[in-house]
């Protein structure tokens, strides 16, 4: 039993980072009806840039504070110079373009900081917590890891509600000659998402990178569970692509729990598949299929 | 006639009016309108009407700037503004509600009505005004104000066409461009969005470029009609002219 709580709460702040990366994807599918393949890529980028700032400063939080900012540059950039041009063509183009960023964003990572794994620190204490005497299998960095991107979702979410700058992004999203028609630009509204997807991509890179270590490819597992997220939950859903990343989170911490830990990827592409084959617009998504 | 005193968002310079001169534009290989000249005059309502394929949504479309027009121009108020993007349309003060979607039905009635502020000049939007704005609306239209806060997608047909038309209010456009607006709405309810079109134009001033199949709806409300064919401008006249000229109608018309 004690176990069994272990792994859903630990299984709930690794979800917590898959629901970051699947909610960076729900956000540029959304705008531009793109996968971004390209998106653990980019957290992977801004987490490099992170370890820089810390080792020249010393300080954590300048590290952390500065990833961010680089994800949202990041974001934009990649949107203006590479994704831009794509659009309004076929969308293959825009799929090959994605993963051609991908291959270019990990290409650089080993130019410049070669593909040794690297540790990278966490914000805070990594000992076990314990419930009086029973150790509860997360840590004070886990209930970090939950926060800050519980918190952050919550801001997206209040932003999008109640702002008129929400107001736009969902109209863009919904009906996008509508909302041209009506003055919104856009243009410029998309550009907006992937700065906000490249932030939230650029924190699932600090929060999961003392787990996982960093290396060029480190972030490509970390992306496939969150497109797993993002799938069960419905590209479409926000709340669906939270939702999915806890499930996923939960259901990998049990399969690596109880099967052992060469299990979860298996886990993780079964999963995949059956929700692709059964319900393929996510299990909270009202959308339809589309074919690609 | 116009602007009840106190309209201080929104465009400031009044009713304005549309014409186009020569406009051509197509899709790939179509030529869909092939030199096509109509005035607008402000504060007036002109019937665009034609048989299906004739260029009536086309035309709508090259003026607020959705297909780029390959000849010809687009003048409002006199200043050309062909080419233009939807976006820069809208804010200069083009409203086009396309046929079949005006509504988002993803958002609530009173987001709906919120997305009409948006194409007012950034000086114009002090937050009084803004409210006044949506208070106006649903003081016009009761049924909206009742559902304000439901999604747009539990709207009727004729709830949609009076949204579209309440958010037309909000946005306080100059030149209002309406694709078959009683498409798929039974008589009455018809009847009714064509008198709120009618109030927007002899109230609030706003011109209005109507398409409709329905000629003879259209007509009863028009200050002029203008009936296309194959792309191009086949008559031209005062409305009721044109409903009283059987010939015409039988022949382009079919009523």
């Amino acid at each position: 039993m004690v176990e069994f709580l272990q792994f859903t709460l630990s299984g709930i702040s690794f979800g917590m980072i898959y629901a970051a990366i699947a909610l960076s994807l729900v956000l540029i599918w959304r705008g531009t009806r793109l996968l971004n393949f390209a998106q653990g890529g980019m957290a992977m980028f801004t987490t490099y840039i992170a370890l820089e700032v810390i080792r020249h400063t010393g300080s954590y939080w300048a590290g952390f504070v500065v990833a961010l900012a680089a994800g949202i540059v990041l974001g934009t950039v990649a949107e203006l110079a590479v994704i831009r041009p794509s659009l309004g063509r076929p969308e293959l183009n825009s799929v090959i373009i994605t993963i051609g960023l991908l291959i270019l964003l990990e290409g650089l990572a080993g130019i410049f900081y070669g593909g040794q794994y690297r540790s990278f620190p966490a914000a805070f204490s990594v000992t076990g917590l314990r419930a009086g005497s029973t150790p509860l299998g997360v840590s004070r960095f886990d209930v970090f890891v939950a926060a800050s991107v519980l918190v952050t979702t919550l801001l997206l979410a209040v932003g999008f509600r109640y702002t008129s700058a929400g107001l736009r992004m969902r109209a863009a999203a919904f009906n996008a000659t509508v909302a041209r028609l009506s003055g919104i630009r856009v243009a410029r509204v998309i550009t907006v998402g992937w700065a906000l997807a490249g932030l939230l991509g650029a924190l699932a890179g600090v929060l999961v990178s003392p787990s996982t270590f960093l290396c060029p490819n480190s972030m490509d597992a970390i992306f496939v569970f969150g497109f797993t997220a993002a799938v069960i939950g419905g590209l479409d859903s926000p709340a669906g692509a939270v939702i999915g990343g806890l499930l996923l989170g939960v259901a990998l911490s049990y399969a690596g729990g109880y099967l052992g830990s060469d299990v979860t990827a298996l886990v993780a592409f079964g999963i995949l598949v059956v929700v692709l084959m059964f319900r393929p617009a996510g299990i909270f998504s009202g959308a339809r299929v589309r074919r690609v | 006639m116009y602007s009840p005193a106190g309209v201080q968002g929104g465009h400031a310079h009044g009713a304005a009016s549309l014409a186009v001169d020569g406009l051509m534009a197509g899709y790939g290989e179509v030529l869909a309108l092939n030199g096509v000249t109509i005035t607008a005059s402000a504060a007036t309502i002109t019937a665009v009407l034609g048989a299906n394929g004739a260029g009536k949504t086309t035309l709508l479309r090259a003026i607020s700037g959705l297909v780029r027009p390959r000849g010809g121009r687009v003048l409002l108020d006199g200043a050309d503004r062909t080419g233009r993007s939807p976006e820069d349309m809208a804010r200069a003060g083009v409203a086009h509600v396309p046929g079949g979607q005006g509504v988002i039905a993803e958002l609530t009635v009173e987001e709906n009505l919120r997305i009409g502020l948006m194409s007012w000049p950034g000086s114009a939007r002090r937050r009084a005004d803004r409210v006044a704005a949506l208070t106006a609306a649903y003081e016009r239209f009761t049924v909206l104000a009742d559902r304000r806060h439901k999604l747009a997608a539990t709207l009727s047909g004729g709830e949609r066409q009076m949204l579209v038309i309440a958010r037309a209010l909000v946005a306080r456009p100059r030149v209002l461009l309406l694709d078959e607006p009683s498409l798929g709405l039974a008589p009455r309810v018809m009847t009714q969005v064509m008198d709120m079109v009618v109030r927007l134009s002899r109230e609030n001033g706003i011109t209005i470029v109507l398409v409709e199949q329905n000629a003879r709806a259209a007509l009863a409300i028009a200050d002029r009609g203008v009936v296309l064919n194959l792309g191009r401008v086949v008559a031209t006249a005062d409305a009721r002219a044109l409903a009283a000229d059987v010939a015409l109608r039988h022949h382009y018309l079919g009523f």
